[in-house]
């Protein structure tokens, strides 16, 4: 392989654009309605973010109260806008990568559908009140048989491509997709089996559920944002990465590490005395795959800076490579036993620590991606640079909030849980009121900023983004003037005969 | 790295975690063996902590209504936390009869529950006891349920608890009309002429199912973990050893 | 490799134009063909702070690791060798503890149970059941006390009168030494008696062992064998009643 990049050929091109086209139905299916179930999230989030210092709002009716609406918004947030948005990624990269066009578009087109219906049962049950109490899994129990097979559907056709590659180099997208498409169906078979199916002890049971939480976010999404942010950041810089070796360091040390986190959620209940303790450890050393990946990637993208700044894919991913770095970090500091692990342990760091994951990280990465796919499979280019903006900057406003609220807040939540000799109310439950307050209007901005996300990816489904040969970059090109669409007599309006601008 | 290498070494590394901390402890804890209480009253009592009311019913309701969200049922051992210190959550520090009943959660606890709600974070403070704080302290003297019952509908009803948090589940509650007498659980709550306020079914397990929550019963020793009792008589007066090594005492 | 255009046979249709073609190619294929191969081999070393940052988080976790006791040690579900943590600042104290005479009686009081069916809750009786309030029995020498709670009593009482069928049974027969000392402070002290002075275990004791020690053991005791050999104290060490102590166990508080 050359050690710089180069162009791509037109062959190239023309396979790409062959495989980008053959996929188009099933990824802006994922992908919108990704961003469809996020919307639903993010307004229970509020909602039930806002019982927490106003109890009073929208109580009395069974559907909105906080412990549905709370296990609704997680779970439509990770199987909803998670899984789909991670779908959308999966099925359009390792087709890209095994260099196949998709065949089985009809097949995962259909079974994005079952999954859909499979979750909007599950919400809906959850707010009707058949949860079944156990965190990320309270989807009444019947659906997760559903969306096993569905998701077996989908992801079944990305190793048959992968089967049938071209031979030549794998690249470490390809490894950090595909061992989290193995993880998860051995996550996901274990925790419903074991907690569902058959009986044991229910103190084992919760320990197994948290360890089914902790295994979705760092052997799910974490390997799919990472292979997602690799694969990226070289595509638009064109700069190698920093270290492939030590990107293959951190695969390994990832895969190796985190099965055994999780249980760390339950210090000090009754399970074997050593496996919450192993559980802390190795949350603590996940730093070590993150940062070294986060600061690949980084150096790889910072190489050109002047790409990282006008690319909005870029710009989204290296904001979402930060955010890898603060949950690194945050999941160093809150996991110290005798220290901060019993104040973070039953506060809102956990939750906020998971929202670091799925959003701060995950989701940063995920709208990269959708910057970049989106115009491939859609032949449009996005609208407006001004839709993208805001979507950024009032995502990260949102999340810097979160982060802090969760980490900060959630050990001076702690604190006053752990201060034995005062009164409950004013020690610990008024603490949790003020940092509620946080949460909510942190929701607000990212719900804010992903309104012009809504709008502007549904304008691209209806294909009515523009049709231009220039991508939407967040500076404008040539320096012309504020237009997005470049100087004067650069834009192409489409059909045979038309001139085509030059490059 | 190909494919084969690839798979084996990636089943390798989460197989093994994942049968050292799901399989193993899930197969060894599945079959715990009860623990003989003291042979003191000579009986071959096992500990086996009973819990009497709908505990299946109920938990399902608490587990549907999202309690574990911001309440839990752990108390945790003096390493890992100071629920032990507070007064009123592993037991009771002053209970009249027995003293200080307080203790830590063991794995028979949730006997009878298909999933021990440990819960996921504290806005409310821990539930392990709830039975017996609401009968010896909120609840004194009067009925524990109907405590119960208005806290569940109104949690801001007490002029101490006018900022909790706790959501109202007065959708548990039917109002009825009064047929005769009013019913013995009806709810002190202001409700229109010739109606009243009753728990339905759901909102009866759930009460049913909370009121069981004591965990402080005694434990057999192996999981008694209190402090050994002080012995007034000096353990380390040198009485005669019964083998003496190989000093002689003088004649 | 597919191709995008429908066409198999390019060369043979005379419609194509092939600028025309080629600029479709061009346009349909634009993001693609912006797009960089991707580069796998960078080189770079591994920067020192970032094998420090590492360093000191393998030391963090090393540390965490070393909380976690034997590993795989999976019958234990409690740190080995856990004993219960004093609360730190004091606050852990115990029960306040009451003067011997207050928890005696508190005692004595959910013992005399027992016996408020019959004589009352005040313990003024009625006219089927003696007055306890007052009592010749009751009061001044304990052991006579003791013999008709252990006991029972058939016949007139200490004032002669025969109340109802003129049996009492031995309500008390199974009571332990505690339970019987604290009952009959309660009684000796409550209901207007005010006996002043506290039965101890230790007497208690005697008293059961007296009892049992009866020639007629096991049936219930009359005013005459009361009078004949149980007019006097149980013995044993008295116990001053306003000496401090734990009223739970009894025992004396420091």
């Amino acid at each position: 392989m050359s050690s710089q990049t180069s162009p791509t050929t037109e062959q190239d091109a023309v396979l790409s654009a062959g495989i980008d086209r053959s996929l188009r139905h099933p990824v802006m299916f994922f992908l919108t309605s990704a961003a469809a179930w996020l919307a639903v999230s993010l307004i229970l989030g509020i909602i039930s973010s806002a019982k927490v210092h106003s109890p009073g709002f929208m109580d009395g009716c069974s559907w909105l109260t906080y412990g549905r609406t709370q296990a609704a918004h997680v779970n439509a947030l990770v199987y909803g806008w998670g899984f789909q948005a991670a779908f959308g990624v999966i099925v359009w990269m390792l087709s890209r990568l095994s260099r196949q066009e998709c065949r089985a578009s009809g097949l995962i087109l259909t079974a994005g559908h079952i999954w859909n219906f499979g979750i909007s049962v599950g919400v809906l049950g959850i707010l009707a009140g058949y949860g079944t109490g156990m965190s990320w899994m309270e989807f009444p129990a019947f659906t997760w048989p559903v969306m096993l097979l569905a998701y077996f559907a989908i992801v079944i056709w990305s190793f048959v491509q992968f089967k049938v590659r071209p031979a030549g180099h794998v690249y470490i997208s390809q490894w950090y997709l595909m061992a989290a498409m193995i993880w998860f169906p051995w996550v996901f078979i274990t925790a419903n089996v074991l907690l569902h199916v058959m009986p044991g002890n229910p103190v084992m049971a919760a320990g197994i559920n948290a360890w089914y939480k902790s295994s979705l976010i760092f052997l799910f999404f974490t390997p799919i944002a990472l292979g997602t942010a690799f694969y990226l950041t070289p595509k638009v810089t064109g700069r190698p990465i920093h270290s492939y070796s030590l990107a293959k360091l951190g695969f390994w040390s990832l895969a190796v590490i985190m099965p055994w986190a999780g249980m760390q959620k339950l210090t000090g209940a009754p399970i074997p005395y050593f496996l919450p303790y192993v559980g802390a450890t190795a949350t603590v050393l996940f730093f070590i795959p993150a940062f070294t990946a986060a600061v690949n990637i980084l150096r790889t993208a910072t190489a050109d800076p002047d790409v990282a700044n006008h690319s909005p894919t870029l710009r989204f991913t290296m904001a979402g490579v930060v955010g890898l770095i603060v949950m690194a970090v945050a999941a160093v500091f809150l996991n110290i036993p005798g220290w901060t692990m019993q104040l973070s342990q039953f506060s809102m760091s956990g939750y906020g620590f998971e929202i670091l994951a799925l959003y701060a990280f995950f989701s940063f990465v995920m709208f990269g991606a959708i910057y970049f796919i989106v115009p491939r499979v859609t032949r449009r280019e996005w609208l407006s640079r001004r839709l993208i903006k805001m979507h950024f900057f009032f995502s990260i406003y949102g999340i810097m909030i979160i982060a802090i609220a969760a980490i900060f807040g959630g050990l001076q939540q702690g604190i006053g849980q752990e201060a034995f000799d005062q009164p409950w109310q004013e020690s610990a439950a008024e603490r949790a009121v003020n940092y509620g307050w946080a949460i909510t209007i942190s929701w607000c901005f990212i719900l804010f900023s992903n309104i012009f996300f809504f709008m502007h990816l549904t304008v691209m489904w209806l294909r009515l983004g523009r049709r231009s040969m220039h991508p939407t970059l967040l500076v404008s090109d040539h320096g012309h003037g504020d237009s997005p669409h470049g100087g004067e007599g650069h834009i192409d309006n489409c059909g045979p005969g038309t001139a085509s601008a030059t490059h | 790295m190909s494919f084969r290498t690839f798979i084996f070494s990636l089943s390798a590394s989460f197989g093994v975690a994942w049968l050292a901390i799901v399989i193993v402890p899930y197969i060894k804890m599945r079959a715990l063996e009860p623990i003989a209480m003291e042979e003191g009253d000579g009986t071959n009592a096992v500990f086996i902590p009973k819990r009497a009311g709908r505990i299946a019913d109920g938990a399902e309701v608490y587990a549907a209504n999202g309690c574990y969200q911001c309440h839990t049922q752990l108390v945790r051992p003096t390493y890992a936390g100071n629920d032990m210190f507070r007064p009123d959550w592993g037991g009771l520090q002053f209970d009249e009869v027995r003293g200080d009943t307080r203790r830590e959660t063991n794995a028979f606890d949730f006997a009878g529950e298909d999933f021990a709600q440990i819960g996921i974070s504290r806005i409310g403070p821990d539930l392990s006891n709830l039975g017996r704080r609401i009968e010896a302290i909120y609840a004194k003297g009067t009925e524990p349920g109907q405590w119960l019952f208005a806290h569940l509908y109104n949690p801001r009803w007490k002029p101490d608890r006018r900022n909790s948090t706790c959501p109202s589940f007065r959708f548990l509650f039917e109002e009825n009309e009064i047929k005769g007498n009013s019913s013995d659980d009806a709810l002190p709550f202001p409700v229109e002429e010739g109606m009243e306020i009753v728990p339905g079914p759901d909102a009866r397990a759930l009460v049913s199912y909370l009121l069981s929550l004591k965990k402080d019963q005694p434990v057999p020793a192996s999981l008694n973990f209190g402090p050994p009792e002080a012995e007034a008589a000096p353990a380390a007066a040198p009485a005669a050893p019964a083998a003496a090594p190989a000093e002689v005492p003088a004649p | 490799m597919s191709s995008p255009s429908q066409n198999p046979k390019p060369d043979l249709d005379e419609s194509i134009n092939v600028t025309q073609a080629h600029g479709r190619v061009e346009r349909e294929t634009a993001a693609a063909a912006r797009e960089k191969r991707l580069a796998d081999n960078g080189h770079e070393p591994v920067s020192l702070w970032m094998i420090a940052a590492c360093g000191i988080v393998l030391l963090i976790a090393g540390g965490v690791l070393g909380d976690a006791g034997t590993l795989f040690s999976y019958d234990s579900t409690f740190k080995e060798g856990y004993v219960r943590g004093k609360a730190p600042g004091g606050a852990d104290e115990g029960p306040k503890p009451k003067t011997a005479l207050a928890a005696y009686s508190g005692k004595g009081a959910k013992i005399y149970s027992l016996c408020s069916g019959c004589h009352g809750s005040t313990g003024k009786g009625d006219a089927n059941y003696p007055s306890l309030a007052g009592s010749e029995w009751v009061n001044g020498d304990t052991q006579k006390l003791a013999m008709i709670i252990l006991n029972g009593l058939q016949g007139p009482t200490s004032t002669g009168k025969t109340y109802g069928a003129g049996v009492m049974p031995a309500v008390g027969a199974a009571l332990s030494a505690d339970d019987l000392a604290t009952l009959m402070t309660y009684i000796r002290n409550g209901f207007g008696n005010s006996s002043g002075d506290i039965v101890s275990p230790e007497m208690a004791q005697n008293a059961l062992d007296v009892s049992a020690a009866r020639e007629k053991a096991g049936q219930p005791i009359t005013a005459e064998e009361i009078a004949a050999k149980h007019m006097i104290m149980l013995p044993g060490e008295p116990i001053a009643p306003e000496t401090m102590v734990n009223p739970i166990s009894l025992a004396p508080a420091q």
